[in-house]
């Protein structure tokens, strides 16, 4: 196993084994729908790689240690543009995927340009502002969006003639999206981990250094909603419609959840936080009103004990060694704290 | 690597354990599924639905059994919190067509209808929902039932009634920005210009708390009345208290969900209130309240809201009637073709017709009678019951 | 035009509630660098401990409240003591713990409370009538006890030595760590006071509007957009941004209706950023 993956990491730069890891269990995921007809197996997959493409945006942004609560606008975004292309009669695989991927990102660049200048928490809140702008717009442009009742009966999407509409196609679908989002966000963190270090460690350095930081957190940005449009994809997909209650703030906490408790060091982490939160949700689901606490006592319960999330659990052989707490915290470290 | 693997396995142990564990059953059992919000704002009307299914379920097995197959059976009533959200009444429906479920009650919210309507359908399970939505049901889905009339049923013979009773020149209707809002405020919009009253809508931001700006804007065109719509309890009792702090001398009404009490409370007792007409969702006699608090108490429950602990009662009879005389509780599509052919007769609920075709172009909802209840002048008439039947 | 007199009047009110709010807020972003995700459960903490005070044992209001606050602070307390501590470097974690604590004791109340508003009502009736002009009595007795709450913050944080001592790792922890000042103490204090602040505002406010379990939702997203206006870390911002909020969200909702109303607020905090990118009285901010 080690010599195998070994070989391949050396064609990539900086393709780490935890990006080539977190691709080939995501394929396995193909393996599913063609071995078993269970629908809560089908259901619980196709959750748990929504959330994992979802899981992927935010760990992009984090990446350059910029916190997006935005991604539900962004996942709307994506669903609805596919949701009305196919309600007009757009319904071929590829160029959903397309659109699903372009229009998000092309209505982050101008708004990157206007809010990537904010920094740290500004962003994180601004972006948190951005939800809700959006939500109310869905509401109050019911001519496009449906208003409060989105756009039901959207059509399957159909590949090569074939309608992709049966239980089994629809996860193969997902397990499409959810490959295609892994490839490419594995490609953006690869490709510029220096540019998206350098940026996270220290931006005004950077860019005393001459690094044109704006041109890097843009591309990040775009490709992080691209994503988070592809997310949207798979998820009115699934529900066959395109609705407000599934873009709420709330969702947006979870998916950010799923990439922290999961880890921010490799992309193994959106993953595993993905699997192991959406299964526990699934489970406490059965307990009624008692589920929000369970969900809330196993987040502390994770970010208490695992320091780097569930995927730094494990020793470093997976993926790049983690991201350095930040320098003033390692310095000034309190008398009497372990850390 | 060890603790990477653990995590797994703990994930798909969960997962399992659900699939597992109640393949485990020896005796024969009829499995009925609740879905609803167990948690969040509408948690009271999930947990409700949970509690009425479980006291019909309780009917049948202290009676040793549900005949089903010629058997007696043991009725158990499986659960799962959607959330208000269409993707976990989604999941909720997936998880429950893996443990052989196939007769659905609920659900209740309407993003949760939209998105159990489809994977039910894909499921072959049978779902009775009970929300005001315009496409509630309807002919592409054969399995989806309607518990509750819908505002097509109700909306006219209710506002006629509050017209006749009270002097309605003008009104606002004041609702939540979601589909929950929508869905009843834009029929009764319709239905009160109908009958030639001037009408307007406000909607709010759902999640405010301080109603004060939303009342001075009402106040600013002077209304008669004012319908609270389908505005959550707590919302409701807010906008009343601070409407009646504002000065409004007029009418209140409610054409939505249960919220009586919380509104009287609000405004500091009947009298207070002045004038108030309000929609039962379902009519249940003062005499049936009695039975109805004895067998939650029976149970152990939390008493919840009656009408709405009757109406999933109600859906739950009927649910478990169709299984029992289609011999299993898992094939839908059998249960459908036996509930449809189901005389709409409930202890509590009383006689009621099968209505839906004018509505929703299918006929498969339980028109029992709703109730309007009346306080006039500080003094509160009851509810007095109004059939509904195809319009 | 009377309107335009009650808007005013309203949005003052308002004002004052989303200060009391913001500022424990602000104060925790601005000494601990946490975003407190369980603001909204405080608020909603100090409203319950409020009423069983009131309903349960029988004691008059201003015990309920104060029961409250202080119920609420040493809460606040424990919990940044054992649970935040650990991990107070590390911004993401401790907002995930505070998300964690506010699932909780969102759970807890229902399962202690039910689901539906409870029935608490201020001990203050009557309304006050000028035309078409209105002031409940209750409000103006929340509105005079925000404003001096906020004065006795003020006061704690300008002109006492545990004021200053917070005021000063707010602007330079490694420093004022090394110049003997001890977090041990200060952070579960700072905590305490924020956490204490929203009780007390939750203890004052729901009487006049309602309490249930899902008020605290709306809490945070209005402490976010205050606390990002004002600029994160200025206790004059808050209180400032508070006001400007309160009245924007008035008129806006009064002119506009009560969607549009929403949607303007939120623009008009993005439009500032845009502006000014660290809010209206904002400094340099350390990272998310």
């Amino acid at each position: 196993m080690r010599i195998k993956v070994s070989s391949v990491a050396r064609a990539f730069e900086f393709v780490g084994r935890g990006e080539v890891a977190t691709i080939v269990v995501l394929a396995l995921a193909f393996v599913v729908p063609f071995t078993t007809s269970s629908p809560l197996v089908f259901s619980l997959t196709n959750q748990i790689l929504i959330a994992t493409i979802a899981a992927f945006s935010v760990y992009i942004m984090l990446r350059m240690d910029l916190l997006s609560f935005a991604l539900p606008a962004f996942m709307a975004l994506g669903g609805y543009a596919i949701a009305v292309a196919a309600k007009a009669g757009i319904t071929n695989l590829v160029a959903l995927l397309l659109i699903s991927f372009a229009v998000p990102a092309l209505v982050a660049l101008p708004l990157g340009s206007l809010v990537l200048r904010l920094r740290g928490t500004y962003f994180v809140l601004v972006t948190f502002a951005f939800n809700e702008v959006l939500q109310l717009l869905l509401f109050e442009m019911p001519a496009i969006t449906g208003g409060s009742n989105g756009i039901a009966g959207v059509p399957a999407s159909t590949f090569l003639g074939m309608v992709l509409s049966s239980n089994q196609a629809v996860l193969f679908v997902t397990c499409v999206i959810g490959v295609l989002a892994a490839i490419i966000t594995a490609g953006v963190t690869a490709f510029y981990r220096r540019e998206f270090a350098a940026i996270s460690e220290n931006e005004t350095l950077a860019t005393s250094l001459g690094l044109v930081t704006r041109r890097y957190k843009t591309i990040g940005l775009a490709v992080s909603t691209g994503v988070a449009g592809l997310a949207g994809f798979a998820l009115v997909n699934m529900l066959l419609t395109a609705h407000p209650s599934s873009f709420s703030t709330l969702s947006g906490f979870s998916y950010i959840v799923f990439a922290i408790v999961g880890g921010r060091a490799s992309m193994m982490g959106p993953l595993l936080g993905a699997a192991v939160l959406t299964t526990a949700t699934l489970f406490f689901s059965s307990k009624g009103e008692y589920s929000p606490a369970l969900y809330g006592m196993l987040v502390i319960a994770v970010v208490m004990l695992a320091r780097n999330g569930i995927a730094g659990i494990r020793l470093p052989s997976l993926g790049r060694p983690h991201v350095e707490p930040r320098a003033d915290a390692q310095l000034f470290k309190r008398a009497g704290n372990t850390t | 690597m060890a603790r990477l693997y653990c995590a797994a396995m703990v994930a798909s142990v969960l997962a399992l354990t659900q699939i597992c564990s109640d393949a485990n059953a020896q005796e024969c059992e009829a499995k009925v599924g609740v879905v609803g919000p167990m948690s969040g704002g509408a948690a009271l009307w999930g947990i409700s639905a949970r509690n009425g299914t479980e006291i019909a379920a309780s009917e049948y097995n202290q009676a040793g059994g549900l005949p089903m197959g010629g058997k007696k059976c043991k009725v158990v009533v499986v659960s799962y919190d959607s959330k208000y959200s269409a993707e976990g009444a989604a999941a909720a429906a997936n998880n429950l067509a893996s443990q052989d479920v196939s007769v659905i009650v609920g659900p209740l919210g309407s993003p949760e209808a939209t998105g159990i309507k489809p994977v039910a359908e894909r499921n072959k399970q049978v779902t009775m929902n009970v929300v005001y939505a315009k496409d509630a049901i309807g002919p592409q889905w054969p399995l989806a039932f309607h518990a509750v009339p819908g505002p097509g049923a109700w909306a006219k013979p209710v506002v006629k009634m509050a017209k006749e009773k009270f002097d309605l020149k003008s009104i606002v209707v004041v609702a939540p920005n979601d589909q929950g809002g929508t869905d009843t405020a834009t029929v009764a919009v319709d239905t009160y210009r109908g009958e030639g009253i001037d009408t307007k809508e406000e909607y709010y931001q759902r999640g405010t708390t301080n109603f004060a700006p939303i009342v001075a804007r009402i106040m600013r065109s002077d209304p008669t009345a004012i319908d609270l719509c389908t505005s959550p309890p707590g919302d409701a009792a807010t906008l009343v208290k601070q409407l009646l702090e504002a000065g409004f001398k007029g009418i209140f009404g409610r054409l939505g969900g249960a919220a009586t009490n919380e509104i009287i409370r609000a405004a500091g007792g009947i009298e207070s209130l002045g004038n108030f007409y309000w929609l039962e969702s379902v009519n249940v006699d003062p005499a049936r309240l009695e039975a109805i608090v004895s067998a939650q108490k029976g149970l152990g429950q939390s008493p919840g809201d009656s009408t709405v602990v009757a109406i999933f009662a109600a859906s739950g009879r009927l649910a478990m009637k169709a299984i029992s005389n289609a011999g299993t509780s898992s094939d839908g599509v059998k249960v459908a073709q036996e509930l449809r052919k189901l005389p709409l007769d409930d202890p509590w609920l009383a006689k009621g017709d099968w209505t839906g075709m004018s509505a929703y172009g299918i006929r498969q909802e339980f028109g029992f009678p709703v109730g309007m209840g009346l306080i006039v002048n500080g003094k509160n008439l009851g509810v007095t019951p109004i059939s509904v039947a195809d319009q | 035009m009377e309107t335009a007199v009650s808007a005013g009047i309203i949005g003052i009110g308002l004002g004052a509630q989303y200060a009391l709010l913001s500022l424990g807020f602000t104060l925790i972003y601005g000494i601990l660098g946490v975003i407190n995700f369980s603001h909204g459960g405080f608020y909603m903490l100090g409203g319950y401990v409020a009423f069983a005070v009131v309903s349960k044992l029988g004691l008059p209001y201003p015990v309920a409240v104060i029961a409250a606050t202080l119920g609420c602070a040493g809460l606040g307390a424990l919990f940044e003591l054992l649970v935040l501590e650990r991990h107070i470097d590390d911004h993401l974690a401790t907002m995930m713990l505070t998300m964690g604590l506010y699932l909780v004791m969102g759970t807890v109340l229902v399962l202690a409370f039910g689901t539906e508003p409870v029935e608490f009502h201020s001990p203050v009736s009557g309304v006050w009538r000028s035309g078409r002009i209105y002031v409940p009595y209750a409000n103006l007795v929340v509105l005079c006890a925000c404003l001096a709450a906020i004065a006795g913050i003020y006061v704690l944080l300008y002109k006492s030595n545990l004021g200053r001592a917070l005021r000063a790792l707010a602007d330079d922890r490694p420093v004022a760590t090394a110049l003997g000042l001890p977090p041990k103490i200060l952070f579960p204090a700072a905590f305490g006071v924020a956490t204490g602040l929203a009780g007390f505002t939750g203890a004052l406010v729901t009487p006049i509007l309602s309490l249930h379990p899902h008020i605290g939702d709306s809490i945070l997203t209005i402490s976010f957009m205050i606390v990002i206006l004002g600029g994160l870390g200025s206790v004059v911002g808050a209180a400032v941004a508070a006001f400007v909020v309160g009245l924007v969200e008035a008129y806006s909702s009064i002119y506009l209706g009560g969607s549009i109303g929403a949607l303007t607020l939120f623009l008009l905090v993005l439009a500032t950023l845009v502006v000014r990118s660290t809010g209206l009285f904002g400094r340099q901010v350390r990272a998310a």
